[in-house]
């Protein structure tokens, strides 16, 4: 998942630093046309992976024996809510994912209910954005599945992933979304267990996303609600996701 | 003497040449943000902190006010107490080592954003170009070595005047000599493909639908390693590339690249 240097970071990074880089053009960045230059940049890349992913192979699966020892931990590690820590004591027994929005029945399914649900196992390697990787192995229940229980309404395009961590930084809950496509894929997981074991609480406990077709910051942790939606504009500040409003990642991240 | 304008580099050359200076310049720039925050590189499918890197910048706390920064190549680590890297706060109630500071209130997470508008128009300009040369024989006219050149006699006389920092003259100056065009082969056949190769096979989506790139390179971790060394490479290339406009003429070689006329000083009859 990516990390924060910007905003405050950075404010104590860069006055540390002896004389920034590129100090002068730094602010072309975020003045036009440069946004939508980005913007169309990220719409081409999607366009053209489409176009790759036609036939809807599978990502590359891995060996047990390919498991990392160590898997790093990123973003958030325990999130601070009380009601957090009050469903964690529970064991998430009274804990229930919520699938709502564009939907045909709305659902509230149990940790129990999901691991009744036909699940899926795959080792696969993750990919962070700041350039680190590691192979676990994630079990889990498609997502496609939660989706077909719900019934997705025709105006359908995207879900949004809805979390029960908050970000230190602006204290906003975690949020991402992928389009229905990538949600349909076979290995778009909602994860339960992470190398044979529960899925620890460092790593997204009760229940996390796995898209294995887009990198690190994609995968939700702390999954909670799942809403359908037609537009990502109604979502924080209409970009798709928490890194995307408040760091410019860009939303389609399968490069 | 008598001076000559050559009509040198077609529109065609000089739109690719800014084109792709322009954004290989911003990725050069975002791709060492890039590797900024994880400053390691690795062999293989998985790597991350507590694994072997083959090279590294790190510092054991970064709670020290002065930084006991590692710099470590194989086995040799070297001691840059100091004089590389700093602590940043992450937001997450922990700090990062950076090698570099990047510009204020910089968004890490557009510089990915940055770095692949840029890679496509590397990879398209690159394309178009690559055709342009190959389709209207413009490859073997200006890039290919000749027979003639292919000599140890004729390679001596090159490095004998590239190392004295001569310039050509006459009508050595009109075309260009066995290093140049060696180098630039090299680095339009060689280096940008590598690049962008190398590249993708960092891309989830990419390796998803071409699964060989990963044993192309040896694993994730591996492209990621080739593709910041090739990178390395071109930043060499454009520094000497630079060095030997001002060499080789400053004025006369912008305004070829840019209006296409270039003068050649014709030598006197002997």
């Amino acid at each position: 998942m990516s990390r924060l240097i910007n905003r405050r970071g950075l404010i104590v990074g860069g006055a540390a630093a002896a004389g920034t880089l590129i100090a002068g053009c730094a602010r072309v960045d975020r003045q036009w046309p440069a946004p939508a230059l980005l913007d169309a940049a990220d719409a081409f890349t999607r366009g053209a992976q489409r176009l790759l992913l036609g036939q809807r192979p599978l990502a590359r699966e891995l060996s047990l024996t390919d498991v990392s020892a160590h898997f790093p931990l990123s973003g958030t590690f325990m999130p601070a809510a009380d009601s957090y820590k009050r469903l964690l004591e529970d064991d998430f027994a009274g804990w229930h994912l919520r699938v709502h929005g564009l939907v045909e029945r709305p659902l509230e399914l149990s940790l129990a209910e999901l691991r009744a649900l036909p699940s899926r196992t795959q080792i696969t390697l993750h990919q962070c954005d700041e350039g680190w990787s590691a192979v676990a192995q994630w079990t889990g229940v498609p997502l496609a599945r939660v989706l077909g229980l719900a019934g997705v309404q025709k105006r359908a395009r995207y879900v949004v992933f809805h979390c029960l961590d908050q970000l230190e930084l602006d204290g906003n809950y975690y949020y991402e979304s992928l389009d229905l496509l990538d949600a349909a894929h076979p290995q778009t997981l909602l994860a339960y267990g992470m190398n044979g074991k529960p899925l620890p609480v460092q790593h997204g406990a009760p229940l996390r996303l796995r898209v294995e077709l887009q990198i690190g910051y994609k995968n939700a942790k702390y999954v909670d609600r799942i809403e359908v939606v037609d537009s990502l504009g109604s979502i924080g500040k209409g970009r798709g996701g928490w890194w995307e409003d408040f760091d410019h990642a860009i939303w389609y991240a399968g490069l | 003497m008598e001076r000559q304008i050559d009509l040198r580099h077609p529109w065609p050359v000089r739109l690719w040449h800014w084109m792709t200076a322009l954004a290989v310049g911003v990725l050069l720039f975002t791709g060492l943000l890039l590797f900024d925050i994880h400053p390691r590189l690795y062999w293989g499918d998985d790597g991350h902190e507590g694994m072997p890197a083959f090279f590294s910048i790190s510092a054991p706390d970064l709670n020290r006010p002065v930084l006991q920064t590692d710099l470590q190549v194989g086995r040799h680590h070297f001691d840059m107490t100091g004089r590389l890297g700093l602590a940043i706060d992450t937001g997450f109630g922990d700090k990062d080592f950076l090698v570099f500071p990047p510009p204020a209130d910089w968004d890490f997470g557009a510089t990915r954003g940055w770095h692949f508008l840029c890679a496509w128009i590397l990879v398209l300009g690159a394309f178009a170009y690559g055709l342009y040369l190959l389709a209207g024989g413009r490859l073997r006219r200006t890039l290919w070595p000749a027979r003639t050149e292919l000599t140890f006699a004729s390679l001596g006389r090159e490095l004998s005047l590239h190392l004295r920092l001569r310039r050509a003259r006459g009508e050595a100056a009109r075309r260009y000599n066995l290093l140049q065009k060696v180098t630039y082969l090299v680095v339009i056949f060689g280096l940008i493909p590598l690049l962008i190769v190398s590249g993708l096979t960092m891309s989830n989506s990419v390796t998803t639908a071409f699964p060989d790139l990963y044993a192309l390179f040896g694993g994730r971790q591996s492209a990621r390693s080739i593709h910041f060394i090739a990178a390395m490479l071109l930043l060499v290339f454009i520094v000497v590339h630079v060095f030997q406009v001002f060499v080789a003429g400053f004025f006369n070689l912008m305004r070829s690249m840019i209006t296409g006329r270039f003068a050649v000083e014709r030598e006197e009859a002997p």
